[in-house]
């Protein structure tokens, strides 16, 4: 038990050695300019992004559309990803994320309104049915 | 006893017949080389004609099958008796990728047997026909058989009785054993103990010395591989003993099935859990692989309902058990801490103890893994620190646990949990609606969302009796969250072993257990795992004429494992451009519509456009509706949202 406690101490400490190295990486506070052009091969080609996020960064797991991120604070968790589903990118320099993060802002949600797509409505109420039953 | 043919001599023999033949086909060959190499330096051609072979050389060419003891007329061979006991079991099928380890089981069951009761059903692969098995034992709920060759074709089907193994289902499957193999050929296909290649994955396997004990070990055979835990089983049957006439045929008896009832729980423990249960104010039900037959689909939900507690359906790996569009299907929302948590054939059940410990709840587990002998293969979980552990099966106990709940229950528990009931309504109410939120984006990207592909599906079928035979593994929840799985057959689960191959051959398996109820049935299927043996098992569906829609989830690529290996990189810092070596399937893409023509399946694709998959659907399912199989190569993102 007592081993465990320490681990998790460590764990602790690992981690937030790895936040505060990533954001000073980032220059924290300060934006970098990106470029969407760059960052469109660097999402699809370079760190292959679009295998888990879909090659509209919105189709996948998980979603990036709309990207809710700060800058900085995109550049930070993808440096270091504490997720199990989400490897950190260590060496992805933050020039680089700042252009992918210019590009996934450049791409327009793809996401109609419920009512414009009356299949997905249809099946929302006839799942409420089906639950009231 | 006829006098044995010496093997040896009559090899040779055929040997210095084959050499001698050989050697003046070399001589002509030699010849024609030489004329063609005269011809081009303008020098004379040979004189000597290269002329095609006599019949009587093709006839001494021909290396006639191994003589066996008493190569004579026989009236009533072995397998003919096996053949009687096969039918005992009430087979309706055998999947066969022909062997000669097995040729006299083979003929008998087609000429003895008349090839009804099991019916033959070619295979291409014995992976694809164990899979086939194993698709069919859980649509149909009852075991199928599959025939192979011995040594080699027990290699290529041992992936698919490990899936079976896995997913705890039973599949009868015989191999073939060459005795005394006096042939180069079949040396390599006897084997000293051939159960031993797979028994780290099979219930139990023997070899029969005897008829009699034939039918002692087939009837034992069935009778263990149904019981829980499931498992697949295998006869190793002797050429030999398949082979050699009976001795006294009327001595020989069929025996009579007795199959044993299913394992029921404790009942003192079956009260101890009712006692938790009906007095929880937060109770949960996890099921893992718990509805062998539709009578535990409709006791789980009784049970449901009468506590008024929400049903977690496990997720890889487990089967459907509950309706997903229930009002209690889900985990209760994000504010429901359970109290109690109920585990329906759950082999591990850590996280739930996990979960309740901290706040003093209880687990209860019902599993008939506690009955397990024990194996090789890691897949029976944790050891967990549950509170009430019954070694039972899950669905034979259900009844005497919600009888046992009716009675210990007070007469204020309708009006308390009828209020629980319509807070977990509507908690998963709004989980739903975020749930087909979610299904907007990318709604008219190409390629195909993974939601978009399922909607459209539902709206195709909404109308028919369908079944969705393939696993979801690689379609998330959405097959769930988009189609009302209402009934018990539905959906047909995963692998078990999560390996990749299954999905279509198993598919296959699934349609054709279907097919007899006039059911349709579907199929998505990974566009990796149709390279396996998914191809092939299509050939099967069109000779069978067995209705099936394939839908290739074609994201060409194994996209999972991009991820893995891309985490890898970036742990040693050596840059992620490279990461799609070795996990994509493409230049050149392979065309899987062109692929299924070639089988003789209707098939179109590749679609990438959204608008287009619609009108595909249509024109596909038709064929599905008539009677025959059909394929749709869809373009699709890696994955669905979640």
């Amino acid at each position: 038990m007592k081993n465990r406690r320490r681990a998790t101490v460590a764990c602790a400490a690992l981690a937030a050695g790895i936040l505060v190295g990533a954001t000073l990486s980032a220059q924290q506070g300060q934006t970098v300019a990106g470029d969407a052009a760059r960052g469109k091969p660097l999402f699809a080609d370079t760190f292959n992004c679009y295998a888990c996020h879909g090659f509209d960064a919105q189709s996948g797991e998980r979603r990036l559309v709309p990207l809710n991120y700060t800058q900085e604070g995109f550049i930070t968790f993808v440096q270091s990803s504490p997720l199990p589903n989400m490897p950190a990118f260590p060496d992805a320099s933050p020039q680089q994320l700042a252009d992918i993060y210019a590009y996934i802002r450049t791409i327009p949600a793809d996401a109609p309104a419920l009512g414009d797509v009356p299949l997905l409505r249809e099946i929302l109420e006839r799942k409420a049915r089906v639950a009231a039953e | 006893m006829a006098k044995r043919v010496d093997s040896t001599s009559a090899g040779s023999v055929d040997r210095r017949k084959f050499l001698k033949g050989a050697a003046a086909g070399a001589a002509g060959a030699a010849s024609a080389i030489a004329g063609t190499a005269s011809a081009q330096q303008g020098a004379p051609a040979s004189t000597r004609p290269v002329t095609r072979p006599t019949e009587a050389d093709a006839r001494a060419d021909f290396v006639p099958p191994e003589p066996r003891p008493g190569a004579q007329f026989i009236r009533h061979p072995g397998s003919d008796y096996m053949v009687d006991v096969l039918k005992a079991l009430d087979f309706d099928y055998v999947a066969v990728n022909p062997g000669s380890a097995f040729e006299g089981l083979h003929e008998s069951l087609i000429n003895h047997g008349g090839n009804r009761k099991p019916e033959i059903l070619t295979v291409l692969h014995e992976e694809a026909g164990a899979a086939m098995a194993h698709g069919y034992a859980k649509a149909a709920g009852k075991p199928m058989m599959t025939l192979m060759h011995g040594t080699v074709g027990l290699l290529h089907a041992s992936m698919g009785l490990f899936h079976a193994w896995c997913d705890r289902v039973p599949v009868f499957a015989i191999v073939g054993q060459p005795r005394n193999p006096t042939s180069v050929i079949n040396r390599p296909h006897s084997a000293q103990d051939m159960g031993s290649i797979v028994r780290d994955f099979m219930k139990m396997d023997d070899e029969p010395t005897n008829l009699d004990v034939f039918a002692n070990i087939a009837m034992r055979a069935y009778t263990i591989g149904l019981t829980p835990p499931r498992g697949p089983t295998l006869l190793v049957v002797d050429s030999e003993l398949q082979e050699a006439p009976i001795p006294d045929p009327a001595k020989l008896t069929v025996p009579r099935l007795s199959m044993p009832s299913m394992p029921q729980g404790d009942s003192g423990a079956v009260k101890e859990a009712a006692r938790l249960l009906a007095s929880a104010e937060r109770p949960l039900i996890r099921t893992g692989k718990l509805a062998r037959t539709s009578a535990g689909w409709d006791r789980l939900l009784e049970l449901a309902e009468l506590l008024q507690t929400p049903v977690d359906v496990g997720g890889y790996g487990s089967w459907q058990d509950f309706p997903s569009w229930h009002a209690l299907y889900g985990s209760g929302g994000a504010d429901y801490r359970p109290d109690v948590i109920l585990g329906l054939e759950i082999n591990d059940m850590t996280p739930s103890v996990r979960g309740v410990r901290a706040t003093g709840g209880k687990t209860i587990s019902i599993c008939s893994e506690y009955l397990s002998q024990g194996h090789n293969i890691h897949d029976f979980g944790n050891y967990s620190e549950v509170d009430v552990a019954i070694a039972a099966d899950g669905e034979a106990t259900l009844p005497s646990l919600i009888e046992e709940i009716r009675k210990q229950s007070p007469s204020s528990a309708a009006r308390v949990r009828s209020a629980r009931g319509a807070q977990i309504a509507a908690a998963h109410k709004a989980i739903r609606e975020s749930e087909i939120d979610a299904a907007r984006y990318g709604w008219n990207s190409g390629p195909v969302s993974v939601p978009r592909m399922v909607a459209e599906l539902g709206r195709q079928i909404q109308n028919d009796d369908w079944a969705i035979v393939s696993g979801h593994q690689f379609t998330g929840q959405w097959q769930r969250r988009l189609l009302n799985h209402d009934k018990f057959y539905r959906y047909n689960g995963d692998s078990g072993g999560f390996g990749i191959g299954y999905d279509t051959p198993a598919s296959v398996g699934g349609a054709l257990a279907h097919r007899e109820h006039g059911r349709l049935p579907i199929a998505i299927v990974g566009d990796g795992d149709f390279n396996f043996v998914g191809a092939g098992a299509l050939w099967t569906a069109a000779h069978h004429k067995i209705p099936l829609l394939v839908i290739v989830h074609n994201n060409r690529a194994y996209h999972a494992e991009v991820m893995l290996v891309q985490r890898t990189a970036s742990r040693r810092g050596r840059g992620n451009d490279m990461v799609d070596i070795g996990n994509v399937i493409r230049d050149p893409a392979p065309d899987y519509a062109k692929i299924a023509q070639g089988y003789g399946v209707y098939a179109e694709g590749p679609i990438t456009d959204p608008a287009a998959l619609a009108p595909a659907l249509e024109r596909a399912l038709a064929r599905v509706r008539a009677g025959e199989p059909a394929l749709l190569d869809v373009i699709s993102q890696p994955r669905g949202p979640t």
